[in-house]
């Protein structure tokens, strides 16, 4: 079987990939909706029609939090293990990876070969996640992909020490009350997710450091974890793309 | 294969035509209360139980009954809260609720109930209780190999002797604690032989079975007789057994009611093939010396040695790991830390450097409390360790 695909049912988009001989041929992302097994099965079918792949031909293999519900996949395997695996065939020496997506965070230690050595997660609510950005976006006015840029304006970054996204909100309400520069309050949100995330890792970071999932898209989001966890962190190629990559190297190993 | 299945117990359903160990202790409950209702009724004193540092020996020994309090309901959470603080475990508020919302039959009959100064949060907590309850407190040294507190935690006991004779109005002779250790020896032995069969290549039964084949009252003659059959009556365990990842699971204890990490692991491809806790083989281990001259020392130093985190150093603790990594062919550790447990979540720095640098094998902490909320979560991270488990088997 020369064809293989990985399906990452995320908590707000879905991403696939699929590849011929190992190699990508094709990929397509789509938020997720209310119906996710439809919008998965939706997308699914687009990147193999526009690949021009017979739906037999692939063998498939699911992951993200909704990864139970893709039909057509053979096997489910966790982000974490995905994650690791797609971020090893980009960078093979990558020996961290920092995944922030939409409703979680994590870090993961690899070992040689993109296996994972250990993580760490953040276990019981959106803190520090995607969710969170898009909340603090929303409560700014400004669109998501813009947050990165205002917070580079910033000259003075304000002091946030909530990261759960209701205290947050809170917080940023008061900050504008005081007059606080909508700038600062963006570049001090930056600050406390990538706080949280150092947190998270225990002081165990290992470089080199490679940083993927959705949030890894947010201009300044790289520079403010580097400096959280004190030592560079490189963005992945696509980093949105990495765990439907890892799930995608992961089917064509199916015996 | 119809006959390989009804031999397996790993796959049978409680309330088949037979009654299988396991089936019988599903309903575990009722079978204490039935016991401790005619105990009662005859006379018999109920002396409720905090912890496995509570010699059973000495209760049995007085003609009382030992029973365990421990709370594993995350129904009687909230009600504790009214008194106690957010950040405490789970299993002390829970034990608490019950004492305030008194539907915990146990608890409401129990003329005595006996506690020990372990952690913080329970010796507090007992303070509460004691207010409206009749509870006496072990002063528990907490120092290991110590000449000094092993001989304060011998005084200790001899006071509890004494505080059992008067209250219960008996006299506690060497034989009785003798006879009581005997009784003890023999539920820790049989108690030790299921949870051994767990070495196999493909064990016959699971972690939950396993966990769920114990009583909270000691020494029901019915349960022994289940005890022997859960051993000698058993057959293989059907082939899936010997496929499913190997896991040691350490930490804090599981009472009835709060089995939801070792379900989580045993529904995600893993099975529980051993238990280093207090509701598993941590206070199996030892026996009684019953040919001592002095009973009474040699049981004090049998609960002296057991390891909980609250004891510091907690060597022990370490040592008991290895063994048991080692007997049941442990692929990897998961240790399980209640919410706001200080003790074993600090000690679970060393567990991981015994699992990662000597042992080899991947490690998992997993923190929580009793309410599901983060089910998902904890499935998540327990299959990305197995992933990690079998992605080690292969060959690279």
């Amino acid at each position: 079987m020369t064809f293989s695909a990985g399906i990452d049912a995320g908590s707000r988009t879905i991403k696939v990939v699929l590849l011929r001989a190992g190699e990508v041929m094709a990929r397509g992302i789509a938020d997720q909706g209310i119906t996710q097994e439809a919008e998965i099965e939706r997308l699914y079918a687009c990147v193999l029609e526009e690949a021009e792949v017979e739906r037999g031909a692939v063998r498939a293999v699911a992951t993200g939090y909704a990864r139970n519900l893709v039909r057509g996949a053979e096997k489910t395997v966790t982000e974490i293990t995905c994650h690791a695996r797609g971020v090893a065939r980009l960078a093979p020496g990558a020996r961290t990876v920092i995944e922030i997506g939409g409703q979680d965070s994590k870090v993961l230690w690899l070992e040689a070969g993109g296996l994972v050595r250990d993580f760490a997660m953040n276990d019981r609510c959106a803190a520090g996640s995607g969710r969170f950005l898009e909340t603090v976006a929303m409560r700014l006015s400004v669109p998501l992909p813009e947050l990165g840029a205002l917070a580079a304006k910033s000259t003075a970054p304000a002091v946030i020490n909530s990261t759960c996204v209701v205290f947050a909100e809170t917080e940023i309400i008061g900050l504008l009350a005081a007059g606080t520069s909508p700038a600062d309050i963006a570049a001090g949100i930056l600050g406390s997710l990538a706080r949280r995330v150092a947190v998270l890792a225990g002081g165990q970071i290992v470089p080199p450091v490679y940083f993927t999932g959705g949030v890894a898209l947010a201009p300044g989001m790289d520079d403010a974890l580097a400096e959280a966890i004190g030592c560079p962190v490189v963005v992945a190629p696509d980093p949105q793309y990495t765990g439907a990559l890892g799930a995608a190297l992961l089917a064509g190993e199916l015996a | 294969m119809d006959n390989l299945k009804s031999d397996c117990q790993c796959c049978r359903q409680d309330g088949e035509a037979e009654l299988s160990p396991a089936a019988w202790f599903a309903r575990m409950i009722p079978h204490c209360l039935d016991y401790a209702t005619a105990a009662k009724t005859q006379g018999r004193p109920i002396v409720g139980m905090m912890c496995e540092y509570t010699p059973r020996e000495l209760i049995l020994a007085a003609g009382g009954i030992p029973v365990c309090l421990c709370g594993g309901s995350a129904k009687t959470v909230e009600p504790a809260e009214r008194d106690l603080p957010n950040n405490l475990c789970p299993l002390i508020k829970s034990t608490y609720g019950y004492h305030v919302l008194k539907t915990n039959p146990f608890l409401e009959m129990a003329d005595l109930i006996v506690a020990e100064t372990t952690c913080d949060g329970k010796k507090k907590m007992c303070e509460l209780m004691a207010q409206t309850r009749p509870l006496h407190v072990l002063a528990l040294p907490q120092r290991e190999n110590d000449a000094d507190a092993r001989e304060s935690w011998y005084r200790e006991l001899g006071k509890l002797k004494a505080v059992l004779e008067e209250r219960f109005n008996v006299m506690i002779t060497d034989e009785a604690l003798r006879d009581a250790s005997r009784v003890m020896n023999r539920e820790r032995a049989l108690r030790r032989e299921i949870a051994g069969l767990m070495k196999a290549d493909c064990p016959p039964y699971t972690g939950r079975q396993v966990l769920q084949m114990k009583s909270s009252i000691s020494g029901l003659p019915d349960d022994f007789a289940q005890y022997e059959r859960a051993v000698e009556q058993v057959g293989p365990g059907c082939p899936s057994q010997a496929s499913k990842v190997r896991v040691l699971l350490t930490g804090v204890p599981l009472p009835s009611g709060a089995e939801r990490v070792l379900e989580l692991i045993e529904e995600h491809g893993g099975l529980v093939v051993c238990q280093e806790n207090c509701t598993g083989l941590r206070p199996l281990m030892d026996d009684v010396d019953v040919d001592h001259p002095d009973p009474l020392r040699t049981i004090a130093d049998k609960y002296y040695h057991l390891p909980c985190s609250v004891m510091t150093p907690n060597a022990r603790r370490m040592e008991l790991l290895r063994q048991l990594a080692a007997e049941y062919r442990a692929e990897c550790i998961v240790e399980l830390v209640w919410q706001a447990c200080i003790t074993y979540d600090v000690e679970a720095y060393f567990v991981r450097k015994l699992a990662e640098e000597e042992l080899r094998i991947p490690y998992l902490r997993i923190q929580t409390d009793y309410s599901p909320a983060d089910s998902a979560r904890i499935a998540v991270r327990i299959q990305a360790l197995f992933e990690t488990v079998e992605g080690r088997k292969m060959p690279s």
